[in-house]
């Protein structure tokens, strides 16, 4: 083999690996790491930006106050909200980049990436998804955000008071639909309401024209929507270009952009995580006027879910690093477990045994493409 | 880092099989079926019901596996016989699409969108062992069987009906049975991987089940080169490892690490098919457009 063709093979080579060569393993000066596992790309990657916004701007929070000896950086993985590339997503970050604390996202993803971070004792927090069947898929996955029947359970005082009593549910066929049906249901009747009617619908559908007329017949004083990212647009416009005009209800999963926009759902009434961010607590008023600086946008319910569960690592890490102990799952959870209450954007947040967080729920209402706390 | 790539050759392998068997019928028999991750998905919920019901058993879960889906082959080899071509393409379209239509609503079978949970990890033999060497064994069978098949009357039935299957038919050939035959084979093949996938990922519900699934299929036997024997492996070791080992790369913001890396292997793609049409072990030769 002559000198040219090898040195074109060594370069090729190196070109190749170049992705792969990594820094020496951790040190103890070493960032600890942030792993995210969220779609960043496909029809769910507006999710991950708003998710991985929130967790950045802790980070940088975390760093301006010096709460840690060690700084924290996110390392991505984009999973297209797939389970498989979720599984490998989470394989990298255990065992390549032995990311510390994971931060998920989508139901799917979480339920498959559970056993591959309870393997490893690795810490993974949701905050985006609120399928309720999402409690207690391991001791080392936590939920930073109220489950969705938790959620409706608290709206229906404010749907009474209002007047709204009978409810029309379109409801996503999935275990998030079929909780807040099972929990309608069974609570509605005990607070003076009434389901007047259900309508199931595909994840995949597009079309609520058919669903919309049969909505109309069963003349309901709101339509409550339990779907969740872009399809939640589609209904709302749905219903709306087929004539109902009744009150739009529904939970915190409105609360993204693509809903938001929409002139069709003006005075839309959704529940969320009470988020107070002129009169709150200064942990909250800080994040949102940095956030609106930096995006030039209020912060929305999941960009704060993600900024919480950063927030709890890093206190759970400070609080370790204050007893000389090692930051892993184990230590992590023992902390959570031992505290239990952290001050969080939107107040006190508290954990049950299974890591699943507890908080206040406001009810909000879009006005003019901006959502508006009433309750 | 053993252990990602470990489980990065899991799943090559799982999808090493699905290829292998999906290039069995279209590579060989010329029958384009766009519904491989149907039996891929029949074949997991089988697998995760005998995990989970009966015992974690793999050799079990995989029979069973390639006997569900063998045998509901059948759904796709009634429109086989009676249409090719495009029409076929669209046959087993609108299997695909009732298919995971039911997988979202068979909840006593499938679990519906929820998918099957804490499926235990697999055992042969009473001891837990890893799905790497199971799928890389079974990955290995099919291609061993593949190419005995295809060297013997059979596959040369098939390369018969592929090329002029009414020539084929004059000449005496069973058609009817040697698509049923095909049918079986790719299916309950893709059955087997089926069950590995459900064992290896402890969780499977519908979203992995998809068209979007049986695209990527098709993918790695286009792109690895169809009717060849190890072409479909290549395409799938090439469409999982890329996206993965872009991963790697350092300088991509982590708002935009989705979008870059999904136009750098679209890029990739699109290229791989400019120079190799044929696909990487595919015949040169074909597959170029002509002045």
């Amino acid at each position: 083999m002559s000198g040219p063709q090898i040195a074109r093979r060594a370069l090729m080579g190196t070109a190749l690996a170049a992705p792969f060569i990594r820094p020496a393993a951790a040190q103890g000066g070493d960032p600890y790491v942030i792993g995210t596992l969220f779609p960043m790309s496909g029809p769910n990657g507006e999710y991950g930006t708003l998710f991985t916004s929130g967790a950045a701007l802790a980070i940088e929070h975390a760093a301006q106050d010096r709460m840690l000896r060690r700084p924290m950086r996110i390392q991505a993985e984009d999973t297209q909200a797939l389970p498989q590339q979720g599984v490998i997503g989470m394989t990298k970050l255990v065992n390549v980049d032995k990311a510390h604390y994971v931060l998920v996202g989508f139901t799917a993803v979480s339920k498959a990436v559970a056993p591959v971070g309870d393997r490893a004792k690795t810490i993974m927090v949701n905050g985006g998804a609120v399928g309720p069947d999402l409690a207690g898929l391991s001791p080392y996955f936590w939920n930073v955000i109220p489950l969705a029947h938790l959620e409706t359970q608290a709206f229906l005082p404010f749907l009474m008071q209002r007047n709204l009593k009978r409810i029309a549910l379109v409801y996503v066929d999935d275990p998030l639909g079929d909780a807040i049906l099972g929990l309608l249901r069974t609570e509605l009747p005990k607070t003076g309401g009434e389901l007047a009617g259900t309508f199931s619908v595909p994840r995949t559908a597009q079309q609520f024209g058919p669903v919309a007329a049969r909505v109309r017949q069963v003349r309901a004083d709101a339509v409550y929507v339990a779907s969740f990212g872009a399809q939640q647009a589609q209904i709302i416009k749905g219903l709306r270009d087929n004539g109902i005009r009744q009150p739009i209800v529904g939970y915190s999963a409105l609360s993204i952009a693509s809903v938001t926009a929409l002139p069709e759902a003006e005075g839309v009434i959704f529940t969320s995580q009470k988020f107070d961010y002129t009169g709150g607590s200064e942990i909250t008023r800080r994040f949102a006027t940095d956030f609106k600086a930096k995006h030039g946008s209020e912060p929305g319910a999941y960009n704060a879910n993600y900024y919480n569960a950063v927030r709890l690592f890093a206190l759970l890490a400070k609080d370790l690093e204050a007893q000389n102990t090692e930051v892993n799952g184990d230590s992590l959870r023992a902390t959570l477990l031992r505290v239990r209450e952290f001050d969080l954007v939107g107040g006190k947040g508290r954990f049950d045994d299974q890591g699943n967080m507890s908080a206040d729920i406001q009810v909000n209402e879009i006005r003019g493409g901006r959502v508006v706390p009433i309750a | 880092m053993i252990a990602y790539a470990a489980n990065l050759a899991t799943i090559v392998a799982i999808f090493g099989i699905l290829a292998a068997t999906l290039n069995f019928v279209v590579g060989f028999a010329g029958i384009f079926s766009v519904a491989h991750a149907v039996f891929f998905g029949l074949g997991a919920y089988a697998g995760a019901q005998v995990a989970l019901h009966i015992v974690p058993d793999a050799l079990l879960a995989c029979v069973v596996a390639a006997v569900v889906a063998g045998g509901l082959s059948l759904c796709l080899a009634l429109p086989a016989l009676r249409v090719r071509g495009e029409y076929f393409v669209a046959a087993s379209l609108g299997l695909q699409m009732m298919a995971t239509t039911l997988f979202s609503e068979a909840k006593a079978f499938t679990g519906g969108i929820g998918g099957l949970v804490a499926i235990p990890r697999p055992t042969l033999f009473g001891m837990e062992v890893s799905v790497l060497p199971l799928a890389l064994v079974a990955l290995a069978l099919i291609l061993f069987a593949t190419a005995l098949l295809q060297r013997g009357a059979f596959g040369r039935t098939l390369q018969a009906l592929r090329d002029a299957e009414s020539a084929a038919e004059a000449l005496g050939k069973n058609v009817a049975a040697a698509k049923t035959l095909a049918m079986l084979f790719a299916c309950a093949g893709a059955g087997i991987a089926g069950a590995l996938f459900a064992l290896h990922l402890s969780f499977v519900n519908v979203e992995s089940f998809t068209m979007d699934q049986s695209v990527l299929v098709m993918a790695m036997v286009i792109i690895g080169g169809t009717g060849t024997l190890w072409g479909p492996v290549i395409g799938a070791i090439i469409l999982l490892s890329l996206p993965a080992g872009l991963a790697f790369v350092p300088f991509i913001p982590a708002t935009e690490v989705g979008a870059v890396q999904q136009i750098i292997y679209g890029l990739a793609m699109t290229l791989l098919m400019i120079f190799r049409p044929a696909g990487l072990v595919g015949d040169l030769s074909k597959g170029r457009a002509t002045a």
